[in-house]
């Protein structure tokens, strides 16, 4: 029962962060992501990637990207793909292509959602030292493309003031550090997680599991 | 137990798996790098800025034709300013009301007039200022505006778009972005724009390197 409690509370919340998520894209919202470089890159666009990743939930231990997991092991090929798009829409010409162009917005949508996807499935089969390795590429990514916008005193992004660009800066750098914590805390208590999803075998790796989760006691139940 | 031990070789990914997921990573890598030096024009530009700077120094572009208002109230149009006596020209974008980078342009185009007149350029290398605010540029304004810049008329001209309905693709044209800005102001990127006799814009260079812009219209003189 308890179970099925929290299934409904994270469709109810996936479903509602990527509606939000997308919904800033369409007026009258957009003018927010228009207007204000803090609002497309420090809210929307870590929305889009958590909505991919709690979509992935609705189908318990994503089940729905069960095909993918001959093509996942450790979960390097998902990593591999979420790095490429955090590192193309960390560009800031991408980021003036998606205020520009509707086309290149909707490709945002759809790339972050997958990237949030992606991560969820590779982060759930994967060693933590692997996990260290990406999330540590990330992040770093994160926190230079960060330190770049609140630092320099050349505008980056055409779309964007000065300032917006500053705010932005800020933003990231706090998402990366933010984003670091997380990750840390769930290395260090993955039993929540691990007891809500028995089912996909594949936990997120405890810190006795620094070489590989493969052999969780709870991968039977798949 | 018995259970466990014989699960546990079963979960470990088998040869092949790990062949498919070497294989998609390494074809997502190669599909990730190719995306990513496509949108960079080659790892050379991050920003929207430099990578229409590279486009345009790798292929010259025609200026398309608009319709204007000179300082003195005359009808004329872009391609007339740009290809009557067969000078290369320097062009910025301005409104008259900006006080923040069109006073820096105009302190470059205040210095590139000097060297100008100092070495005897006047009929081969020619500055002109284009508003894009035809709403408050009036050939008033316009006049006004020549004045606070001591323009001299032979080297420097300033025209204003006669219609407001040509800004956007004006803007385009030349890859300006304009956004509105606290007080009733436009932020926009600042850059020279060098156009040869024929109509071609040839380069844009960074406002704040004036030699490199006036280098570059001189070796585009016949």
């Amino acid at each position: 029962m308890n179970r099925l409690c929290t299934r409904g509370a994270v469709v109810t919340i996936a479903s509602m962060v990527s509606l939000l998520a997308c919904g800033l894209s369409v007026s009258p919202a957009r003018t927010l992501i228009e207007q204000s470089m803090f609002w497309h890159m420090v809210v929307q666009m870590p929305m889009l990637v958590l909505g991919g990743w709690l979509l992935t939930s609705l189908s318990t231990g994503g089940r729905c990207l069960k095909g993918m997991e001959a093509w996942n092991h450790f979960g390097l090929t998902g990593f591999v793909a979420s790095q490429f798009i955090l590192a193309y829409w960390m560009l800031p010409l991408s980021v003036d292509r998606a205020v520009v162009l509707p086309s290149a917005d909707f490709l945002k949508l759809l790339t972050l959602l997958a990237c949030g996807a992606l991560t969820r499935h590779s982060m759930q089969r994967s060693p933590v030292v692997v996990q260290l390795f990406f999330v540590g590429s990330g992040l770093s990514m994160l926190l230079a493309a960060g330190v770049v916008l609140a630092t320099t005193d050349r505008r980056l992004c055409n779309a964007y003031s000065l300032d917006s660009q500053f705010n932005a800066g800020l933003g990231v750098m706090a998402l990366a550090f933010a984003l670091g914590c997380a990750w840390t805390y769930r290395v260090l208590h993955p039993s929540r997680e691990a007891d809500r999803q028995p089912c996909n075998g594949c936990g997120p790796g405890r810190p006795s599991d620094l070489v590989s989760n493969h052999d969780h006691p709870n991968r039977h139940a798949c | 137990m018995d259970k466990n031990s014989s699960q546990a070789p079963e979960s470990r990914p088998a040869a092949g798996g790990l062949w498919k997921t070497f294989t998609a990573s390494v074809a997502v890598a190669v599909i990730g790098l190719v995306v990513l030096l496509q949108a960079t024009a080659r790892g050379n530009a991050f920003t929207t800025e430099t990578l229409r700077r590279t486009v345009v120094a790798e292929a010259p572009q025609p200026v398309p034709d608009f319709q204007m208002t000179d300082a003195a109230g005359r009808a004329t149009t872009l391609r007339n300013v740009l290809g009557d006596d067969g000078r290369v020209w320097i062009v910025e974008f301005v409104y008259t009301r900006c006080q923040t980078v069109c006073s820096s342009l105009g302190a470059v185009f205040q210095r590139l007039q000097q060297q100008i007149d100092a070495r005897g350029l006047k009929g081969r290398v020619g500055l002109l200022s284009i508003s894009f605010d035809p709403e408050h540029d009036t050939p008033e304004a316009l006049r006004t505006y020549a004045e606070r810049m001591r323009m001299d008329p032979a080297a420097w001209r300033i025209v204003t778009l006669a219609s407001l309905q040509d800004r956007r693709r004006l803007l385009d044209a030349f890859g300006i972005m304009v956004i509105p800005a606290p007080l009733g102001e436009f932020e926009h990127n600042a850059s020279l724009h060098v156009v040869d006799a024929r109509g071609m814009l040839i380069r844009i260079v960074d406002f704040d390197d004036p030699d490199q812009a006036l280098g570059v219209a001189l070796s585009a003189v016949q």
